[in-house]
């Protein structure tokens, strides 16, 4: 695997960023786009765009087309046994959104309980705490170990009669815990619990088989994956998509509308109401092709050599405190320095050209419970280097030299 | 972009060892505010005399340097100032952060301009400018005796 090559695919590294080179490590936040994806947007856009699923011309069809083959690519990349398992969303949270609002309609009644963990990405907490509010039922939460991590031992602790699903992270944006949900789910599944998965860490640092995984629902965002911002890809299993109700009416996802009655159209169309990110769908298919093209386990390889380098590193510099030390850890390096508040951090580094993110990185529980209002995370993808580690390292120490450390 | 104009020793020393960071005894005005898209938060103390003048004033919380150093001058130099003064304080720095070039109100001595203007450096760096006026706005908030907690403006 070509770094160089890689990193060529992608425009913005040819920009300076007041006057440096970027040494982007804000991809836990959103990765950067290559330009196949950049230029498919545009090329559709200017030489085949029309709306899709409606009209019969000539455009229509073509572009409908376009469309469900980015949906067979997903269902591919992600080996999930049906092309109508894949529904876009507008993001990952959006996909979450929609999985707690239909079960909260549907499945789950008062005093049922979720069991999430303090891991979790404010999307996959407020959206169960809307059901807690509407619904009454309980959100329970599995602690984290001393690494930062959540074992199925935790789980299993955690699991009482009334849990009726479990909604877990596959991989931690701030400690980088990657969790067993495979485990998980052979557990929650031998006792009819529900399991759902925020994805959008894992899927696009991790090799993603949902018949392997075999979870319920499975979050994607397409930012994240090196694709355009206002798309998710929400997974879920044939039977409750089925079972599930529809989560927003409008066009294209009815079957039959009459004044005192309404059917709803078969999947994938009964959850996507309106006009869908069609352009950035199409586009999506070349972020697809793109991973494809390098392979998901060159990709796994090159990011857990990045964050074993980073994390020696990082461990060597005085005063640099790494957040959570789990056994399996995606691209995520998270850290404070005691005596500078991670928002000045992350104005010093900048000033070099590195890109990182400074805040809660909406997990305020996780920060809470580390007694930490913030921390700095630097994030790798695909296009960073040893190089990109070692800078940051360097920035490090010039903001240390700055604050008299 | 000059770091060094941002965090000037100045900064650097009240942020380190900000004044007036505890809980005024006897405070009959106080405030909250925070900022949601980072979690800093600041609780501003008031105590006012029977003139209304600022006898006391204190803070608690957490934040950048930034916003430490922000709370910390300015909980110095408001004791002493009655309501009236005190806000026109707040507008001339609130002012002078986002675009004029220097401070001009009459209520503030050459040695206080010349310390809050240390802080002008954040005028480049506009995600951090909340950093610097959160504090600010809670006080005003606090004379106001808003129950509401101060939100920092996007």
């Amino acid at each position: 695997m070509n770094i160089d090559q890689i990193k060529k695919e992608f425009p913005i590294f040819d920009e300076k960023i007041q006057n440096n080179d970027l040494v982007y490590l804000d991809s836990a936040n959103s990765s950067q786009k290559p330009k196949i994806v950049v230029d498919r947007i545009n090329e559709f856009y200017t030489k085949q765009f029309s709306n899709v699923g409606r009209s019969v011309h000539y455009l229509a069809v073509a572009a409908t087309n376009l469309y469900e083959n980015t949906r067979s690519s997903v269902q591919k990349y992600i080996n999930a046994k049906d092309k109508n398992e894949i529904v876009f969303t507008k993001g990952a949270t959006e996909a979450l959104n929609l999985v707690a609002n239909t079960l909260g309609q549907s499945y789950l009644q008062e005093g049922d309980e979720v069991l999430i963990t303090e891991l979790e990405h404010h999307s996959n907490y407020v959206p169960w705490h809307f059901l807690r509010k509407s619904k009454n039922i309980k959100i329970n939460f599995a602690e984290i170990n001393e690494e930062g991590e959540i074992t199925l031992e935790e789980i299993e602790k955690k699991i009482t009669p009334k849990t009726k699903l479990i909604s877990i992270t596959h991989l931690s944006n701030v400690t980088g815990a990657i969790l067993p949900v495979k485990e998980i789910t052979q557990l929650a599944h031998s006792k009819g619990i529900i399991v759902v998965v925020d994805g959008c860490q894992g899927a696009p640092h991790l090799k993603l088989d949902m018949q392997d995984l075999e979870c319920d629902f499975y979050a994607i965002s397409c930012h994240k994956m090196y694709g355009p911002t206002g798309l998710g890809v929400l997974y879920g299993k044939k039977k409750w998509l089925e079972e599930l109700p529809p989560y927003q009416g409008g066009g294209g996802m009815i079957n039959e509308v009459k004044k005192d009655r309404i059917s709803y159209g078969e999947l994938p169309n009964k959850y996507e109401a309106g006009t869908m990110a069609t352009a950035q769908v199409i586009a999506f298919d070349q972020s697809i092709k793109f991973l494809e093209s390098i392979g998901i386990e060159n990709v796994m390889k090159h990011e857990a050599d990045l964050v074993e380098y980073g994390q020696e590193l990082l461990q060597k510099n005085n005063s640099v405190k790494l957040i959570g030390n789990p056994k399996n850890k995606g691209g995520v390096l998270s850290f404070t320095i005691e005596g500078v508040h991670p928002h000045d951090i992350a104005t010093i580094l900048d000033e070099d050209g590195v890109a990182i993110r400074a805040g809660h990185h909406c997990c305020q529980i996780l920060h809470d419970k580390l007694n930490i209002p913030a921390s700095a995370r630097a994030s790798v993808g695909v296009y960073n280097t040893k190089e990109d580690l070692d800078q940051l390292n360097d920035s490090i120490n010039n903001c240390k030299k700055i604050f008299n450390l | 972009m000059n770091l060094k104009e941002l965090y000037q020793e100045i900064i650097l020393e009240h942020g380190k060892n900000p004044r007036n960071l505890r809980k005024t005894e006897g405070f009959n005005k106080d405030a909250k505010g925070n900022n949601p898209l980072c979690g800093d938060n600041v609780h501003v103390y008031l105590k006012l005399n029977g003139q209304k003048i600022v006898e006391d004033a204190s803070f608690e919380g957490s934040g950048c340097a930034i916003s430490m150093a922000s709370a910390s001058i300015m909980t110095d130099l408001i004791k002493g100032k009655n309501e009236h003064e005190a806000k026109e304080i707040v507008e001339d720095f609130l002012g002078m952060i986002k675009e004029n070039p220097e401070l001009k109100s009459k209520y503030l001595s050459e040695d206080e301009k010349t310390k809050l203007m240390c802080l002008s450096g954040v005028k480049q760096y506009p995600m951090r400018v909340k950093c610097a006026t959160l504090s600010w706005h809670t006080m005003v908030s606090a004379f106001d005796e808003k129950t509401e907690e101060v939100k920092t403006e996007n």
